[in-house]
């Protein structure tokens, strides 16, 4: 016997810039339809944010996080995530579960243009200068 | 000297058994013998919330202590727990500051 337990989960997904630049919402859809394959109940899914990586994935220096809540059967999420793990387009994905859907989830999605993500034109990594050690005082034997 | 080396004898019992200065045995209190303030955490240990999580880690991108932070053992487990997510997403670095 299947023991059904609906969850709610929060899910961040980090998306690649490349794909998103090719349009937002169909990207978006295809990330939902994951969710929605495997009998989940979609609360709310908007932009997070764009933003510099704090380190390179997959050679990308920026993404785009995408925010989905859901509520879904526990035995579906190991389905979903290696979902996400297969698809190309999502750099990281992290599940969590959650009580309750925050307020801010509802709000509407601000305009997102997808011409206007800066390009991933990371500066070079620059090596930390050595810090030069002051070099020890050699001891001079005295002759006594 | 005396009373230096009488916890020494009979196999290594008594107060030295955990080695330290001071047997093993540390106190939960401050030198001074007061309690330490608890200190609680300002804004929710969540791991988007990254300009208050990058506060208790380190140049080096280390995790600050318990003593440190001065969190409650829960709190400090969800701080971890927090970077440790936050780190995954590509939000915080591993090493080094951002």
């Amino acid at each position: 016997m299947k023991l059904q337990r609906t969850r709610t989960y929060e899910c961040m997904c980090l998306l690649d810039n490349r794909e998103v630049r090719k349009g937002w919402q169909p990207l978006k859809d295809a990330v939902t339809g994951m969710f929605t394959k495997h009998g989940a109940k979609i609360l709310s899914s908007r932009r997070w944010d764009e933003r510099r990586l704090a380190y390179p994935i997959r050679g990308q220096h920026r993404g785009t996080y995408l925010l989905v809540y859901c509520a879904m059967d526990t035995q579906a999420v190991a389905a979903v995530r290696r979902d996400m793990q297969f698809n190309e387009s999502i750099m990281r994905s992290l599940f969590i579960e959650c009580a309750e859907v925050p307020q801010t989830a509802y709000e509407p999605e601000a305009a997102f243009d997808v011409n206007a993500i800066p390009s991933d034109d990371a500066p070079p990594v620059v090596a930390p200068e050595p810090v030069a050690e002051p070099e020890p005082v050699a001891e001079t034997p005295t002759e006594s | 000297m005396s009373n230096m080396m009488s916890g020494g004898g009979g196999g290594g019992g008594g107060g030295g058994r955990d080695g330290g200065r001071d047997g093993g045995r540390r106190s939960k209190f401050g030198r001074f013998g007061a309690r330490r303030r608890e200190v609680l955490p300002e804004e929710p240990l969540d791991y988007k919330n990254i300009t208050y999580l990058s506060k208790f880690v380190s140049a080096n991108g280390r995790i600050q202590s318990r003593k440190r932070t001065g969190f409650s053992g829960q709190n400090q487990r969800m701080l971890a727990e927090a970077i440790k997510r936050a780190r995954l997403v590509g939000l915080m670095p591993f090493v080094g500051r951002m």
